[in-house]
């Protein structure tokens, strides 16, 4: 809480997002043990931590896709978790969110697929939704790709294509799910760029959840480092890289062995050997 | 050791009435969502495009060859009594009684439900709904609802055409090759077909059907298991399962209808 206040002061901007005390479990496993974060207006937040550490269900709960065991998640003003269906369904439109495999639409080529958002919300005439989606198409280079299905994409056009449709409403809070995994490096630079160019011009909020270390702390102005359901770290990206965690500098420098080791826990090697046969 | 077998027992038992319950809950959602789309018709023709024009030709092809089938057989047996002007009598009832609605369910569930679940699982797996959610459409509504209705109007409407197919296919084997009396054959059938106690009830038939199969084969695809393997597996319990509640209904439904 503390911490909140602080940070408010310092930039004298309000929390967009604001998550306290988050603890949900997927069956008998705690994936959230007690998270807070606060993630400032108009800033790129980035959330790092190892495959598996629950980036992907943070944003489903952010998004109330998932109820929380406990805590709260405040965006816009908004308890996510106390709104009726309507209502929630009234703030998702103020959200984006790219999916990590872009969720496109799969029977709708990438003009449909962008439009789709518009057409679903609004009334507005055809002529209008046409002047929009290219507007957004334009602002991630693919204009000429509006009559392609989402199966003649290549990974990282895919993601473009999302990243469109994201900001189709002109939301107020863009989600990135693992947006780098698995790019180029051209691609991986242009999806770079291109969230931060956005998150600038169209004065958005935006969330990079990532294990992409490098690119990630390239744009992010915050970062927070998630490990084992809890918040290990947190500060912008130069004063990460100072931490005194041994955590934070294994993570960090992907270096294979340290806190996290490199052996998944086992017996003695010598006992295995010397049995025989398999090993249990 | 003797608890293993019985544990068993009860943590399938859970799971069964836990995936039943979810199901009739899901019709709830399913139902709520139908009132919109008469906003949105243009949804649901598309749906009827698919779940319906698509299935027509095998319905169209079986339904003739049943219908031949029936004439035959139909043939051999009445010809031994002198009674083949019958022969129209026999496969009407037949098909419009049972072979219609029942067939065409069947065939329903092969074509379009198998299809219906495989795209409303691939869907999920590919995080398509997820998606959707987040862009504040409700897939409920948006793709559930309008596959529903389409599945359960087109039904009824894929049954009257196997019917009709297959009392063609008995009057071409039986006029056409085995000489019965044209007039005799659509005489017969005219008198001894009736239409509240076999028409209606042949329809209801195949509404109750069409209801059991699209609510099954929607159901899978949306508990779908978000993996390839649990898209495939979804796949074959639809057609399984709707084999299966399509068979013991129509035992109900015929008991209930002509038991007496
Ligand atoms: N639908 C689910 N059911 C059960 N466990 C899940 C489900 N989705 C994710 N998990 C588990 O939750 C943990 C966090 O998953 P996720 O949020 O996808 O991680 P990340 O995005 O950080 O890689 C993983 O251990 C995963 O196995
Ligand atoms: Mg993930």
């Amino acid at each position: 809480m503390e911490n909140t206040m602080r940070e408010t002061d310092r930039n004298g901007q309000e929390a967009v997002v604001q998550v306290r005390g988050l603890c949900f479990a997927r069956g008998e496993r705690m994936i959230f043990d007690g998270v807070d974060l606060d993630i400032e207006r108009g800033k790129v937040s980035a959330i790092m931590g190892p495959s598996g550490t629950g980036k992907t269900t943070l944003l489903k709960l952010i998004g109330g896709q998932l109820r929380p065991e406990a805590g709260t998640i405040v965006v816009d003003g908004e308890n996510v978790h106390e709104l009726a269906t309507r209502e929630l369904y009234s703030l998702r439109q103020r959200m984006g969110m790219m999916f990590q495999s872009g969720a496109l639409l799969t029977d709708l080529d990438v003009y449909a697929n962008v439009a789709f958002p518009i057409r679903e919300h609004t009334d507005l005439p055809e002529s209008l939704v046409r002047h929009l989606v290219l507007m957004k198409l334009q602002a991630v280079g693919l204009r000429g790709a509006a009559g392609l299905m989402p199966s003649e994409l290549s990974g990282g056009m895919a993601r473009r294509v999302a990243m469109a449709r994201a900001i189709a409403l002109d939301p107020m809070i863009v989600l990135y799910d693992e947006p780098f995994t698995g790019q180029d490096p051209i691609s991986m630079g242009i999806l770079v760029k291109l969230i931060r160019e956005l998150n600038d011009a169209l004065g958005l909020t935006s969330i990079v959840v990532s294990h992409d270390v490098q690119e990630t702390a390239a744009i992010a102005d915050y970062a927070y480092l998630l490990s084992d359901g809890k918040v290990v770290d947190q500060g912008t990206p130069e004063t990460l890289w100072k931490s005194a965690s041994d955590w934070s500098q294994q993570f960090l420098n992907g270096e294979p062995d340290g806190p996290v080791a490199f052996h998944y826990p086992a017996g003695r090697f010598r006992d295995d050997l010397m049995q025989g046969g398999r090993a249990r | 050791m003797i608890l293993d077998p019985l544990q068993q027992l009860g943590r399938k038992g859970l799971a069964f009435f836990g995936r039943l319950g979810r199901a009739h809950l899901f019709l709830m959602q399913t139902l709520t969502g139908v009132p919109g789309l008469l906003l949105r018709p243009g949804l649901v023709i598309r749906q009827l495009y698919s779940v319906g024009v698509l299935t027509l030709l095998i319905i169209l092809v079986s339904g003739l060859f049943v219908g031949m089938v029936l004439g035959l057989q139909g043939y051999n047996t009445l010809v031994d009594f002198g009674a083949e002007e019958s022969l129209g009598v026999v496969v009407a009832l037949s098909l419009v009684r049972e072979l219609g609605p029942v067939v065409s369910a069947l065939l329903f569930a092969g074509r379009a439900g198998s299809a219906l679940t495989a795209e409303i699982g691939l869907m999920k797996a590919t995080e398509q709904l997820s998606g959707m959610e987040m862009m504040a459409v409700d897939p409920m509504r948006r793709i559930v609802a309008p596959r529903f209705v389409a599945g359960f109007l087109s039904m009824p409407l894929l049954a009257a055409i196997f019917s009709i197919v297959g009392v063609y296919g008995g009057y071409f084997v039986g006029v056409g090759l085995l000489g019965i009396d044209d007039g005799a054959f659509w005489s017969q059938m005219q008198a001894k077909v009736d239409l509240s106690d076999d028409v209606y009830n042949g329809v209801i038939k195949s509404f109750v059907f069409g209801f059991v199969a699209v609510w099954i084969a929607v159901f899978e695809g949306y508990d779908t298991v978000p993996t390839s393997e649990g898209v495939s597996r979804a796949t074959t319990r639809t057609v399984v399962h709707t084999a299966l509640a399509v068979l013991g209904l129509d035992f109900v439904l015929t008991a209930l209808m002509f038991g007496d």
